[in-house]
């Protein structure tokens, strides 16, 4: 589908202030780019796709990359190994990706000494975790995001997690937990804004009284994907499009904040409807005045 | 409780479901790490390690599309995955390898879990192997070489010596819906999935020698287990001895023999 000519690849310009649309790399989604050219801006995808997968760094060739990443464990007390972090230094080189998106979460915990870990192996997570919202944990993701920061040449942004359950010894809400963290360095935010109203409908909070709380001037990009309430509670879901409540959220940042870039994450289902993608993605340039 | 000390315990139940499983079972074991039970929200935990193995199975809805479909709108997402992350945890299985080996691992466990008495899981147990069925036979139309079609041979004056042979691939299933009835619903922008009736349907699919298609094919109780049966290599006798009747076979079971050689699926060869 995609040539092999790392030579010629795309990129976003990164001083260029247009909001740019996108969407998440997903099973389909290339094809989808490849018979649309131009109806999308970039594709975001995950640097732990282009470890497993290397050769899908030839869409570059067709479309800018944006590099997500779900390694960092920022929150967490158990950073990623060095190689792994030099792999995403050399991976947001060859995309030229204008920044790094991470997940405000954590991926990797301390080992909990059992009767089957007696090593001391740290635990290892495949999905990224909603931290302890308190004090101890913004001093941990600001000791964590000085360090990370030093080694990259983009910025690093950091995206908030949808909240499932709270971790024991939380303290504050997660707009608290948020500003908390960005009031103390500069970092720019990836709201994503299905996690956002995720953690409204599962803390009982009004979505649109806390997004005024948020630090939406520090928004740079903004995640969309769908929301299914199963078994009492409210998940993310990117097999399915976001509800009209996301959308009208959007509008709402919108009318305060001028995002670079905003994602459509339609990833888990090659079968995701290109008809609602298409409209999506027209509404999407309708909110941002592109048409 | 510090950050790392909550995460280091949340972390290890999401990662060893056994471990949560048996926090579940008895809270207190939670306070040989020095912490109170109630402060862990297990049940919720135990919800996200539902979704955490779903969305390892995203391959799968390559396969499956209208079971996902079906497990989305019957809201079984969580509680299935929640459920087969435990029971594979406490058995000492990790999750496999490929898409084919963990399609296996997920049949085998819904098999002996679902709750036949409700609606919608037997809705998801016949669609799941509706769609694992029209996966086989496709891979196998892949692998297999063309073989030229078998010529019908239902003008043969059949007698109990003709050994019915399978034209083709085929799998043979019982179901109490028919998912082709569940997936027109599932394809409807509010499916009912109560709409959908429950009876008796025994199923052949069914791919032919010389074709890639694969074809559904109903069939009454008669002529599924006389597919069944058909291995190549026993005679229309033994058939109808099996089927409880003499050597010499009634004419109704010719009848459906004949019936299901003009669809093409059986043909006869004479025993050498």
């Amino acid at each position: 589908m995609f040539g092999s000519n790392l030579d010629a690849v795309k990129s976003l310009n990164s001083r260029s202030r247009e909001t740019k649309i996108g969407l998440a790399y997903g099973l389909g989604v290339p094809e989808f780019i490849c018979t649309n050219p131009g109806l999308v801006d970039y594709l975001e995808i995950p640097f732990e796709q282009l470890r497993h997968a290397p050769h899908l760094r030839s869409i570059q060739e067709s479309i800018p990359l944006l590099l997500h990443c779900a390694s960092m464990s920022v929150a967490g007390s158990v950073p990623p190994s060095d190689e792994t972090l030099e792999e995403i230094r050399e991976e947001a080189e060859r995309t030229r990706t204008p920044w790094i998106g991470e997940h405000l979460a954590f991926i990797a915990a301390d080992a909990l000494e059992t009767a089957s870990n007696t090593l001391g192996t740290p635990t290892a997570l495949t999905y990224t975790v909603c931290p302890q919202l308190s004090e101890d944990a913004v001093e941990r993701v600001l000791e964590n995001v000085a360090k990370l920061r030093s080694r990259y040449d983009v910025p690093l942004i950091l995206e908030n997690s949808p909240q499932y359950f709270s971790i024991p010894g939380s303290t504050m809400s997660m707009v608290d937990f948020i500003a908390a963290v960005f009031s103390r360095c500069d970092l720019g935010l990836l709201l994503d804004l299905t996690h956002f109203l995720i953690t409204s409908l599962n803390t009982g909070t009004d979505a649109f009284e806390q997004l005024a709380q948020l630090p939406l001037e520090r928004v740079v990009e903004i995640h969309i994907s769908g929301v299914n309430v199963q078994s009492g509670v409210a998940w993310d879901d990117h097999s399915i499009p976001a509800p009209s409540l996301v959308f009208k959220l959007l509008e709402h940042v919108l009318d305060r904040a001028r995002p670079l870039a905003l994602t459509l994450e339609y990833n888990w289902s090659p079968y995701f409807p290109e008809t609602i993608l298409r409209e999506h993605i027209q509404r999407l340039r309708h909110l941002i005045g592109r048409l | 409780m510090n950050a790392r000390r909550a995460q280091a315990i949340v972390a290890a139940a999401l990662a060893r479901p056994e471990l949560l499983s048996s926090w579940q079972q008895e809270p207190e074991l939670l306070r040989d790490y020095g912490v109170d039970p109630r402060i862990f929200d297990l049940e919720t935990m135990w919800k996200f390690v539902g979704l955490m193995v779903k969305v390892r199975h995203n391959k799968l809805r390559v396969q499956l599309p209208m079971t996902f479909r079906l497990m989305t709108i019957g809201e079984l997402e969580i509680e299935v995955f929640a459920s087969y992350a435990t029971h594979q945890a406490i058995a000492g299985r990790s999750l496999s390898d490929t898409s084919e080996a963990r399609l296996t691992d997920l049949l085998s466990f819904l098999e002996h879990w679902l709750n036949f008495e409700r609606h919608e899981h037997t809705l998801l147990w016949d669609l799941i192997r509706h769609e694992e069925a029209l996966t086989r036979l496709s891979a196998a139309a892949r692998l297999a070489p063309k073989r030229m079609a078998a010529k019908s041979l239902q003008q043969v004056i059949l007698n109990p010596n003709h050994i019915p042979r399978i034209c083709g691939d085929v799998v043979l299933l019982t179901m109490r819906s028919d998912p082709r009835i569940a997936c027109a619903t599932l394809r409807d922008t509010s499916p009912q999935l109560s709409e959908v009736p429950l009876g008796t349907f025994h199923f052949c699919y069914w791919r032919p020698d010389d074709a890639d298609e694969i074809n559904i094919v109903e069939l009454d109780e008669v002529g599924f287990y006389t597919l069944s049966l058909s291995s190549g290599k026993r005679s229309i006798g033994d058939l109808s001895k099996m089927f409880g009747g003499g050597r010499r076979p009634a004419k109704q079971f010719l009848d459906v023999l004949r019936e299901l050689a003009a669809v093409g699926v059986l043909m006869f060869d004479t025993k050498p």
